[in-house]
């Protein structure tokens, strides 16, 4: 296998409180090749955002390495991180919301060359429209505010000036939370073409696990500043084996009412994070937990499937095991 | 058969702004019977939330009913004094919002809120406000009730605080609950169990629910009849099982096949192209003409609900606001634009 484009080794981002530290991200090792799609998902607090802030080094992360491309970039002053901020750009749930109002789409879009000190304003005025056309806008959109864009168009705005400069990996925090069902899947499908045609990487973090399996090569589940579980996204739906995957599974509502469930679902909630359980720390909502489960905390193991669990009695590795289970029982 | 909870004809909604009219809601009709969960599902924008505040006349500035009738249990609530309406409000229908934070006071005790509204509608102690609101916290399942009550709205996270505004809304028995995103803003596992007690609430207290909400799954898993509304109108509506068995508008259509089903594998989703309508200029003809798959010359013409179901209301119509739907449309006008 190639090295991974991206590596976090043991990456940990506490924030100091007053009622002690906060381990947002405590401890988590993970890779994303080039060309790939690495989905995060997790309740809201577990630690995805922060998690993606440190990668590309919005924060200094606490603990831990960053390694983009084999390169140690964990503590680069900001000078040096100049090269490599190039190639990792971020996009977020509402990108405009932050840009300057009084500048057009166009402008928007190439300001991040003109920074970079990339062609002419010539070349550069082609160069966006290309960008427009990639993202599904016509060319008259560069004359116009982003503010007078619906929801998706904004989005895709973002998109646009987010892949101006060509990067290799592109970090997506919660990218389609705010927007209409019907717009979503305009823009994973973008997303996914965009990755087809240019090869970027993607980290793309979402809440919503039903719409991650239509564009993630492979999902990472986080709990309390943990990664749980992680594999190819096909397995992480068929034979789930974290008992947190299965509820964030089973907590998702199904679009057929033939398939509609009455029971009550008490399944608890979070933990704060400032006071984390003991052991595993799954242990307070799990139903499978046993002491040995509140007193030593499960290590990641990755199988030769590439299959990780972080768990002391993991669920059966796929269905056709569990049925050789049963049948040799 | 019984007479209906609540009827609504012709709601019309609008409000004024600086930069233009936006017609909210454009004439919908709704029928609710007591016991029911009436789910009303629609992008942002279509006008879910204009009508339940319509309802009980709870508009931001700048909004206008402009025509309609809300008959509630033999009382037309568009009616009512401001005077008399705050009585119906709490009361006789309770209401959940999608942040409850902003509908708390943040300085006051929950238990002392479910008291306050105790004590505004009903002929009651202290002493009994108080017990009552313990029970309303058990009802909505809330750990240790007999302290929490005493905490701050702060001291709650996310899927305690939609439970103490349910246990609010709930606090005078009203027969009408309406739920506006009330999960919307939770994680899917705290959605699930909320889901699970409005269901449970309902079985026990029988009283009916509107469940408003931009997720197909959430109607799925929870009503029992639905309302698809767009561009502030009604595009179909039927029987839960009906509509995701043999969706007939052509959005409904598009919807469904653009959602994400966790059971099914992964591969591309099908969206629905273009974006919903600004509701300062909506298109003339079928609001949903400008992105439908089928739209024909005649859809610049408004289309009616067309479809019904049998007189007595045993099995409600299943309709539907579309000229495909309509028997009587001459084929030379079903061409293609
Ligand atoms: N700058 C910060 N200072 C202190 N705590 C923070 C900061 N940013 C995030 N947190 C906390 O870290 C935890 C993880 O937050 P976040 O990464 O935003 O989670 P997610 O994106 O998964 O919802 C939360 O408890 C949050 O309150
Ligand atoms: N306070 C307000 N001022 C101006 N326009 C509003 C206001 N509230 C809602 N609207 C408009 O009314 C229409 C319907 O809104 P709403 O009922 O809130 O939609 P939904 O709840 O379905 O997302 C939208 O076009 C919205 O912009
Ligand atoms: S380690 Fe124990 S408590 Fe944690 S998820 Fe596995 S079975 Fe549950
Ligand atoms: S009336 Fe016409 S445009 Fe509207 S949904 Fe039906 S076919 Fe489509
Ligand atoms: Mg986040
Ligand atoms: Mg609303």
């Amino acid at each position: 296998m190639n090295a991974p484009l991206l590596e976090l080794d043991n990456l940990q981002m506490h924030f100091p409180t007053r009622q002690g530290p906060l381990k947002a991200v405590d401890g988590i090792s993970l890779s994303i090749q080039a060309g790939e799609t690495l989905g995060l998902v997790g309740e809201s607090g577990c630690g995805k955002s922060t998690l993606a802030r440190a990668l590309i080094r919005l924060h200094r992360p606490t603990g831990g390495r960053v390694l983009l491309d084999g390169q140690d970039i964990t503590t680069l002053s900001d000078s040096a991180l100049k090269p490599y901020r190039r190639r990792m750009q971020m996009i977020f749930q509402d990108p405009v919301a932050a840009l300057n109002g009084r500048m057009t789409v166009g402008e928007l879009i190439a300001e991040p060359l003109e920074i970079m000190n990339i062609g002419t304003p010539a070349t550069r005025r082609k160069r966006v429209k290309d960008l427009l056309d990639k993202v599904g806008l016509g060319a008259d959109a560069a004359n116009r505010f982003p503010h007078s864009f619906s929801g998706g168009q904004r989005q895709r705005v973002g998109i646009a000036r987010a892949i101006a400069l060509e990067p290799e990996l592109v970090v997506c925090d919660e990218p389609i939370s705010a927007l209409d069902v019907s717009i979503q899947a305009q823009i994973v499908n973008m997303l996914s073409d965009l990755k087809r045609d240019t090869g970027l990487a993607y980290l793309f973090i979402t809440h919503d696990l039903s719409m991650l399996r239509h564009i993630a090569d492979r999902i990472g589940v986080m709990y309390l500043g943990k990664l749980v579980e992680i594999a190819p996204s096909e397995a992480l739906h068929v034979a789930p084996r974290h008992p947190y995957t299965e509820l964030l599974w089973s907590a998702i509502p199904v679009p057929d009412p033939a398939a509609r469930r009455d029971d009550a679902f008490e399944t608890g909630e979070v933990p704060s994070p400032l006071d984390i359980p003991t052991g595993c720390r799954f242990h307070t909502r799990c139903p499978y937990a046993s002491p040995l489960c509140k007193a030593t905390e499960p290590p990641l193991k990755t199988g030769a499937d590439g299959h990780g669990v972080a768990c002391h009695h993991p669920l059966p590795s796929s269905p056709s095991t569990a049925q050789q289970e049963i049948e040799h029982a | 058969m019984t007479a209906p909870l609540l009827s609504l004809r012709d709601l019309r909604t609008e409000y004024r702004t600086d930069r233009g009219t936006v017609q909210a809601v454009r004439g919908v009709d709704l029928t609710l019977y007591r016991g029911e969960i009436l789910g009303l599902v629609g992008e942002s924008g279509s006008g879910k939330s204009v009508t339940c505040m319509s309802i009980l006349k709870l508009l931001k500035r700048g909004g206008h009913i402009t025509s309609g009738s809300a008959d509630y249990d033999g009382t037309d609530l568009l009616r009512l004094s401001e005077g008399q309406l705050s009585r119906v409000r709490g009361d006789k229908i309770g209401v959940v919002f999608q942040d409850p934070m902003s509908a708390l006071n943040p300085t006051m005790t929950v238990g002392r809120q479910v008291e306050e509204v105790l004590l505004q509608h009903r002929k009651i102690s202290k002493k009994d406000a108080r017990a009552r609101a313990i029970e309303l916290f058990k009802l909505v399942r809330i750990p240790s009730a007999e302290t929490r009550i005493d905490n701050y709205p702060h001291e709650f996270s996310g899927g305690m605080r939609q439970r103490v505004m349910i246990a609010i809304a709930l606090a005078c028995d009203p027969d009408l609950l309406i739920a506006d995103e009330p999960t919307t803003a939770l994680d899917v596992t705290i959605q699930r169990q909320i889901l699970a007690l409005l269901k449970e609430l309902r079985d026990r207290l029988g009283m009916a629910i509107i469940l408003v909400t931009h997720d197909l799954g959430v109607i799925a898993e929870t009503a029992d009849r639905v309302m698809v509304l767009y561009g502030g109108q009604i595009m179909e509506e039927a029987r839960v099982a009906d509509l995701f068995e043999a969706p007939q508008h052509p959005y409904t259509r598009g919807l469904l096949a653009a959602i994400p089903d966790p059971r099914q594998s992964g591969g591309a989703l099908t969206p629905v192209p273009g974006s919903p309508p600004d509701m300062r200029n909506p298109p003339s003809g079928c609001p949903f003409a400008p992105r439908c798959p089928k739209a024909m010359a005649i859809c610049l013409t408004p289309p009616d609900l067309y479809g019904a179901g049998d007189a007595l209301h045993l099995r409600p119509a299943q309709r539907t606001r579309c000229w495909l739907a309509d028997p009587a449309v001459p084929a030379e006008l079903m061409e293609a634009t």
